[in-house]
């Protein structure tokens, strides 16, 4: 009897092996390093003075926002708000190459798939394999500055979104270091920023900062009330080196379709504080909105001129939107969005009563 | 001394007047020769690597017969490639294959292979000769991979024929919209293929688990597709996104990852080590199942 018990032995011992590594793994990837302890103004400087001009590698985004998920590859009613949402709310891989102020690339890797955008000098290339289509774009020859390109508004680097958030930074955040962590597998300083306004829904945003250069790494934001982060942003991969020169190099694929587009003449340069404006409004065509408060629970007003009718009449917006006291609420982790009865949009990192409030003073 | 002697010790201690292919005897070599002899012997096997060559040679035909080149975004991936170089026929018939048509023909040679000898009262015979049943169990192992190999490569190349006869051979687009030759897509359609390979292995290793649990070759067989679709419907819930990375379907489509450049070979990685935690698991599962089974059949 005893035999045949031992026969049963490996379907034991080979899942437990398996399970024991899965966890080591795990506990690695988030062990701490022992570096030397920094105050949080010394790696604000040292954010400041990265000196990283060329890199290739790996970045994941994921966000728990707490929208409605849908299940992969189902079909939906409207094309453009589901893709929205999907650029919101599903997870992304992207491998991205830099290398100075005039080159770039970011390959968003889908199922079967990819996105490219492709900056080389003054040409900016965009390529969807889905359709085989392509952009193409010629900036204006002052367009090159900064240290590195930034590729695509949609999809930026923890560099470049850590870099906007510290550009806000004022005495409504504290700053602190937290434990020391390691990101694609090198060791980084923790800048905790925390929210002193209560009225936010907000908890703190974490950029990891490279010990060596300081690059930022990582940028996740914690909401309140919920153990994982709303907006994550983090290098799974990262070599310092410039990569190849020809992957700047694009040339149209033959057979692809190909549209030239001309800029607005427009400051491209939204206002720094929230990451990600919800829902995109900041195109040419938006009239003026009003800006209440300060700092981490500022509410943004839009008149009601601003929604186009087919937005709001659409069926994925009402299945988002529920129905509270003085209109419909779009309810996310890290935003809410009120949508008066009379057609105003009332947006912020604030609780719904201050939506409420800022709706009732006019 | 016969390799079929009953007398024959079971463990590794020879005598040493052996003739020298007896040791070749012993590693069971005859037994996989005859195991692949009989899989490829049966005209079930044939019938299904025909379906499965089928599946490119419509696609290039139906493309080649219907006018102009089809709508980049519609169809398959790749449907649109396939008018620039005729060797992505061979990769859009792996998209078409891979999510029913592979998993189904494996999940029928690996849910037969203990419980066919059970059904058709062999399997008392085959572990009354020395061969062993951990031996047994690797050989039937050793030739559902041998039919993995074959039915991939009986989706890639009949492709990439029909491909070459059909339409030109010339640059093809990847993913990431750069152009490569015909050499360099030769290659990828090689790299594609051997990634559906190891992507299947995992399947024939869960095939042979259940099919130690049961005599009855068809129950085994349709428990093992059913676990292929519960895998895939588990892999589109968002729901349950913590598991998605244990699900032997899971790394199925990535290897487009393969089709980009420069090409990408973390799902590479991460998809053999998949797959070999699945042939580890489930290789012990079924040594516990099947050495401590009692054969009456």
């Amino acid at each position: 009897m005893t035999r045949l018990w031992l026969r049963w032995l490996p379907a034991v011992v080979v899942p437990a092996v398996i399970a024991a590594g899965a966890l080591a793994g795990s506990f690695q990837a988030s062990a701490a390093d022992n570096l030397p302890a920094k105050t949080p103004e010394q790696v604000l400087a040292m954010v400041g003075a990265d000196t990283v001009r060329a890199l290739s590698g790996t970045l994941e985004q994921t966000s728990e926002l707490g929208l409605p998920q849908l299940p992969a590859g189902a079909p939906s009613s409207s094309a453009d708000m589901a893709s929205a949402l999907d650029l919101l709310a599903a997870p992304h891989t992207a491998r991205i190459y830099l290398d100075g102020p005039a080159n770039a690339r970011v390959q968003v890797m889908d199922q079967l798939a990819e996105r490219d955008v492709i900056r080389h000098g003054n040409e900016v290339w965009t390529y969807s394999s889905k359709d085989n289509s392509v952009t193409h774009e010629t900036l204006p020859a002052a367009g090159l500055k900064g240290k590195t390109a930034a590729a695509t508004p949609q999809l930026q680097t923890p560099d470049q979104l850590a870099q906007r958030m510290l550009a806000a930074l004022d005495a409504s955040t504290t700053v602190t270091v937290g434990q020391d962590t390691s990101v694609a597998g090198r060791p980084a300083y923790a800048l905790v920023l925390t929210p002193r306004s209560a009225d936010t829904l907000v908890g703190s945003v974490s950029i990891a900062v490279d010990s060596q250069t300081g690059l930022p790494l990582s940028v996740a934001v914690q909401a309140r009330g919920q153990e994982k982060p709303a907006f994550r942003l983090v290098f799974t991969d990262l070599v310092l080196q410039a990569p190849s020169a020809d992957l700047f190099a694009f040339t149209p694929p033959p057979g692809a379709h190909i549209t030239q587009r001309t800029r607005p003449q427009q400051a491209d340069e939204r206002p720094p504080g929230e990451p990600r404006a919800p829902g995109g409004n900041s195109g040419s065509a938006t009239p003026a909105h009003t800006v209440s408060g300060q700092g981490w629970d500022t509410v943004i007003a839009l008149p009601a001129t601003a929604m186009p009718a087919d937005l709001t009449a659409s069926p994925l917006l009402g299945h988002a939107a529920q129905a509270v006291d003085g209109g419909r609420l779009i309810s996310t982790s890290l935003v809410n969005v009120l949508l008066t009865n009379d057609g105003r949009i009332f947006a912020g990192s604030v609780p719904l009563a201050r939506l409420q409030s800022a709706a009732a003073e006019r | 001394m016969l390799p079929s002697d009953p007398s024959l010790p079971n463990d590794s201690n020879p005598p040493r007047d052996r003739p020298a292919t007896a040791g070749w005897a012993r590693a069971g070599w005859p037994l996989l020769a005859s195991e692949l002899q009989m899989l490829f012997g049966r005209r079930r096997t044939w019938a299904m690597l025909l379906v499965l060559a089928a599946v490119p040679v419509l696609i290039a035909v139906v493309v080649r017969l219907s006018s102009g080149p089809g709508t980049p975004g519609r169809g398959p991936a790749f449907l649109d490639r396939v008018t620039q170089n005729g060797l992505f026929v061979g990769v859009t018939g792996l998209v078409v294959s891979i999510p029913l048509f592979l998993p189904l023909t494996i999940s029928v040679v690996a849910g037969d292979t203990i419980a066919g000898e059970g059904s058709l009262g062999t399997l008392r015979y085959l572990l009354v000769a020395p061969a062993g049943r951990v031996r047994l169990l690797l050989v039937k192992y050793a030739a559902a991979l041998a039919f993995c190999i074959a039915a991939t490569l009986a989706v890639a190349v009949p492709g990439a024929v029909v491909g070459v006869l059909l339409f030109p051979v010339g640059p093809v687009t990847l993913l990431s919209g750069d152009t490569i030759g015909v050499g360099a897509s030769v290659l990828r359609l090689l790299l594609v293929a051997a990634y559906v390979m190891v992507s299947l292995v995992g399947l024939a290793a869960v095939g042979l688990f259940i099919s130690t649990l049961t005599d009855v070759p068809v129950g085994a067989m349709a428990a093992t597709i059913v676990l292929t679709v519960v895998s895939a419907v588990l892999d589109a819930l968002p729901q349950v996104t913590w598991l998605h990375p244990w699900l032997f379907s899971h790394y199925w489509f990535d290897f487009a990852d393969l089709l980009r450049q420069p090409v990408s070979w973390s799902s590479f990685g991460a998809n053999a080590w998949l797959q070999a935690g699945y042939i580890a698991v489930f290789g012990a599962l079924a040594y516990g199942r099947f050495a401590s089974k009692d054969v009456l059949s």
